[in-house]
């Protein structure tokens, strides 16, 4: 049996290296290939750079060589004049850009505002006596007490204002350089005022500033290089990797090779593994030409690295980076394969290639957000998550147990990606191939528990983007409203609408007896302190940081909310609705999959995950098994609406009333658990047999 | 009598569409093939010649029913069925970039063709279709008919005892179609399972040992031309084709079975 098993080990590899073969093969004879590949990026990034440069120095010249012509006006010009003048003829000093030498020329013109405007003046210098300031400030203050309070600590001097147009270059920086000129004119003036006064010490002695960076050179660079590092190499991956990827399977399509291929003894998984070599290959392949491109032009100095750019990468650090790049370039290459084999024509891939790129883009350059750790919720988006932790790992920071996790989810999303490649191989409506069960030759809601995961998922990385973008900007209130009612329930609604179910089924919508509503009052407020304890026991394992447990209590109890507002808002409204998503359409949606037990457990920790913030998936995922064990054993979900509402309320009315509750002491989570007990023996005398039946004999 | 190297019992593809909802491409056939016979699937286009073939070659997994390609199970064992087929038709086309040794090659080593006797195969491959020629050029530099000839070649790589031609002769001009026919007739006298699907009367005529008229998705008779002209008094196919096909039209519902007499 051995002998055989082995020896067809060997046949599948001879297969799976015959394919590989093909595939370098062909794509070493596409002159296409190479030219877009590799020999294009060699040219234009350093053409492009260079250009760059070009530009940028061209475009300094010209400020440097511009003559700037200025106007003086006001009601004492003469005294401006002189000041302008003065101002000028100090020596330029050599660490301030702004203060470098500038022709400036004045002209005399009668109306210089409209000259101004019209771009054939770049400044305009005024002079206004203390008096006219004040009155211009009067007017713009409109009553405004504070601002006229202000103004009246004003000391009674003249005022210089140098008006010019933002929109043009030469125009702005004439108002700079002649704003840095004066600035020192000021300071110089001071100085000698004091001296005269008998200041003992140079008044620049008076109070020294000093900037020390104390951050290594490396560690500088490592975080400029890590913020870039992945876009870059996402994008080399992407553009190297998609010229074979649309040749892998829709070129195929079109030739019409794939179904001579198919219908050999190789597996669609070998095929598929072949590919996905082929683009892992040339995507590093065209990486490292790349990076070396670029080092020989330092090298030969064509650019220079800025100042303090040194990169020190210890063999650890090397190690995790490329330990980290492995699921990344799994993951580019298995999208870019399976939108292959999605489309039917190159046309068709090209289509759907730029969106692509966007959607990597944008995740991969996760490094950039202000403040983003990957100790959050950022690590479990693929792809956002390698790029912060790599930035980390280059500012020599290893969260060991995150860099872990961050691996194993973009692992995740290449093998699921790999295996949508593998279907797309056999999907009837693109190749006329099949692997296709009888659920999805009925569609409609026999499909449903198939695809509810992946609903889910959108719905998450919606509920995730959003909180990104917009968490800080909304309220509490509009938050409630765009993620509850829009993506949870709106979710829902899409769903039973896409695969014709019936809401009354899903969402469980059955009356229920008096009993199963009293098991609800004992059973909410005593799972709530089973949770808080639970999540002190999370706590040991993965602190929590105490700022971030204050920002949260104050963030959650906005003082501009009234309490009738906290009710409906953080507990009727999520009560109704997270539960007609989580335990109504994902409950449903996996019930013909899972037993009970496990359903239970995995509707929870979805439920959890759904809560961004990483150290509330405990409490979150226990309340949320909770709540479906409820629904499965009550066959209704109205009971679970109440039990959460009522938790919602527990944890948040105390603290918004500021009764100070004392950390609850040990005994009263022994209490808690015996309620629930008590709670759910209730609900097990009075369960509903229909609906546990029903979730048994559906599957 | 020998044993059927292609075994067929109540195959079955139902599609699920859009517009349509079910559609039944394959409704339920038996057939059985031997060795050294051609083995005919006559039917108009959209009969479901095409999809009986595409499951036989596991590219289509059937609804129901089950197919035997030399004892093996096309759906339990894919890959060993796979090996013992080679699959032709206007669809299956090469590489362009490969050179025709080179393709065949490739498919005798895809196909697991034992690695020292590649080698020698492909030598005699291109003696035997006459592509010594053009043998180190690449594909896409070649005719329509040099083409034809790599790509029966290519079906033939791995040396399988069952051949499937799917409408091989469309597309082509009236000498290449002949010399497709003399090529199917020679690997029939060698000894191969052949099944050769059309919707032209007369190459079935001239080609096939046993034909089967496949409508709607249903085989309506499957005989030898004489035992198809005895049971319906006609001497033209294409008469013995109405006869079948027009008469299912006509009585809907009623589904005329044919006697094996043959077997």
């Amino acid at each position: 049996m051995r002998e055989a098993s082995s020896s067809n080990g060997a046949r599948r590899r001879r297969v799976l290296a015959t394919l590989l073969g093909l595939e370098l093969r062909l794509l070493l004879r596409d002159k296409r290939t190479i030219i877009i590949a590799v020999l294009l990026p060699l040219l234009i990034y350093p053409a492009f750079i260079l250009a760059m440069r070009a530009v940028s120095r061209a475009g300094q010249e010209r400020l440097e060589a511009a003559t700037y012509e200025y106007a003086i006006t006001g009601s004492e010009a003469e005294l401006a004049r002189s000041l302008v003048q003065e101002a000028l003829a100090l020596s330029a000093a050599e660490d301030d850009s702004a203060e470098v030498p500038t022709n400036f020329v004045e002209r005399v013109a009668d109306a210089p505002d409209s000259l101004l405007r019209a771009g054939e003046l770049q400044l305009v210098v005024e002079w206004m006596s203390h008096e006219e300031y004040r009155a211009e400030r009067e007017a713009e203050a409109e009553g405004d007490t504070a601002a006229l309070r202000r103004l009246d600590e004003l000391a009674a001097v003249p005022a210089v204002r140098l008006s010019f147009r933002s929109n043009s270059e030469l125009s702005s920086t004439a108002a700079s350089r002649m704003g840095a000129r004066l600035r020192r004119l000021r300071v110089e003036r001071r100085d000698r005022l004091l001296r005269e006064r008998g200041l003992p010490l140079d008044p620049g002695e008076l109070a020294k500033l000093e900037l020390n960076n104390v951050a290594p050179a490396e560690k500088e660079a490592g975080a400029v290089l890590g913020m870039i590092l992945t876009p870059l190499l996402v994008l080399l991956m992407l553009s190297g990797g998609s010229v074979v990827a649309a040749d892998a399977i829709s070129g195929e399509k079109e030739r019409g090779t794939i179904e001579t291929l198919l219908t050999t003894a190789a597996r669609r998984g070998e095929i598929v593994a072949a590919k996905q070599l082929a683009i892992i290959g040339v995507g590093i392949a065209i990486a490292v030409i790349n990076v070396a491109n670029l080092l020989v032009y330092v090298v030969l100095g064509v650019f220079e690295l800025p100042e303090r750019f040194a990169v020190s990468v210890e063999p650890v650090a090397l190690i995790v980076l490329l330990l980290l790049f492995l699921p990344l370039t799994g993951v580019i290459s298995a999208t870019l394969l399976a939108l292959s084999g999605y489309s039917k024509t190159y046309r068709e891939y090209q289509i759907y290639f730029f969106p692509v790129l966007l959607l990597f883009l944008f995740p991969s350059a996760a490094a950039v957000l202000p403040g983003i750790e990957l100790r959050s919720a950022i690590v479990l988006v693929p792809v956002a998550n390698i790029s912060v932790a790599v930035r980390e790992v280059l500012v020599g920071t290893y969260d060991w147990l995150f860099l872990g996790l961050t691996f194993a989810v973009t692992m995740a999303a290449a093998l699921y990606t790999s295996r949508l490649t593998s279907l797309a191989l056999s999907t009837e409506r693109l190749i006329t191939a099949a692997e296709l069960d009888r659920a999805e030759l009925i569609g409609g809601p026999a499909l449903f528990p198939k695809r509810v995961l992946r609903w889910f998922g959108i719905m998450w990385v919606t509920l995730f983007i959003t909180s990104l973008w917009l968490g800080a900007t909304l309220g509490i209130r509009l938050q409630v409203v765009v993620n509850i009612l829009g993506i949870f329930f709106g979710g829902s609604l899409l769903i039973i609408w896409r695969y014709r179910l019936q809401p009354r089924e899903v969402l469980a919508l059955r009356p229920v007896r008096l009993p199963v509503w009293i098991a609800v009052l004992i059973g909410a407020p005593s799972a709530y302190l089973v949770g808080v304890g639970l999540a002190r026991l999370a706590d040991l394992i993965l602190p929590v940081p105490e700022r971030m447990l204050e920002s949260f209590g104050e963030y959650l109890i906005a003082p501009e909310l009234a309490l009738w507002q906290v009710i409906l808002f953080l507990a009727v409204i999520p009560g109704i609705f997270e539960e007609i998503a989580f335990r109504g359409v994902l409950l449903s949606g996996l019930r013909k999959r899972l037993r009970p037990v496990a359903l239970c457990l995995v509707t929870g920790a979805i439920f959890g995950l759904f809560h961004i913030d990483l150290f509330r998936i405990v409490p979150t995922a226990f309340l949320g098994a909770i709540l479906a064990a409820v629904v499965l054993i009550s066959g209704s979900i109205f009971p679970a609406m109440l039990w959460h509402a009522l938790n919602n309320a527990v944890a948040l009315v105390p603290a918004y009333l500021e009764l100070r509750i004392a950390e609850p002491p040990l005994w009263s989570f022994g209490l808690g658990v015996l309620g629930l007990a008590l709670a759910f023996w209730i609900l097990w005398r009075y369960r509903s047999r229909a609906a546990l039946a029903g979730g048994d004999g559906g599957g | 009598m020998t044993e059927p190297t292609v075994a067929v019992r109540g195959l079955a593809k139902t599609f699920y569409d859009e517009a349509r909802g079910e559609v039944r491409a394959v409704d339920g056939i038996d057939f059985d093939c031997r060795p050294g016979e051609i083995f005919g699937l006559l039917g108009a286009n959209g009969a479901g010649k095409t999809t009986t073939l595409r499951m036989l070659a596991t590219i289509l997994r059937p609804t129901a029913g089950v197919a035997r390609l030399m004892g093996r199970d096309v759906v339990e064992e894919p890959v060993a069925a796979r090996r013992t087929l080679g699959f032709y038709s206007a669809t299956t086309a090469l590489y362009p970039r490969l050179t025709a040794r080179e393709t065949l090659e490739f498919f005798a080593r895809v196909n697991l063709y034992p690695e020292e006797k590649v080698d020698a195969r492909v030598d005699y491959l291109v003696g035997r279709f006459g592509i010594a020629e053009y043998v180190g050029a690449r594909v896409e530099k070649l005719s329509t008919g040099m083409k034809q000839k790599v790509s029966i070649a290519r079906t033939v790589a791995h040396d399988p005892p069952i051949l499937i031609f799917d409408e091989p002769t469309v597309g082509l001009d009236v000498i290449n179609a002949l010399e497709m026919a003399r090529v199917i007739r020679e690997l029939r006298d060698e000894g191969k399972t052949i099944i050769f699907s059309t919707h032209i009367m007369s190459e079935a005529e001239k080609l096939c040992d046993r034909i089967a008229i496949i409508h709607n998705g249903k085989i309506l008779a499957s005989d030898t031309l004489d035992a198809l002209r005895v049971a319906t008094g006609r001497h033209y196919l294409e008469d013995i084709f109405v006869d079948y096909v027009g008469g299912v039209e006509e009585m809907p519902g009623f589904i005329r079975e044919s006697g094996s007499a043959a077997e």
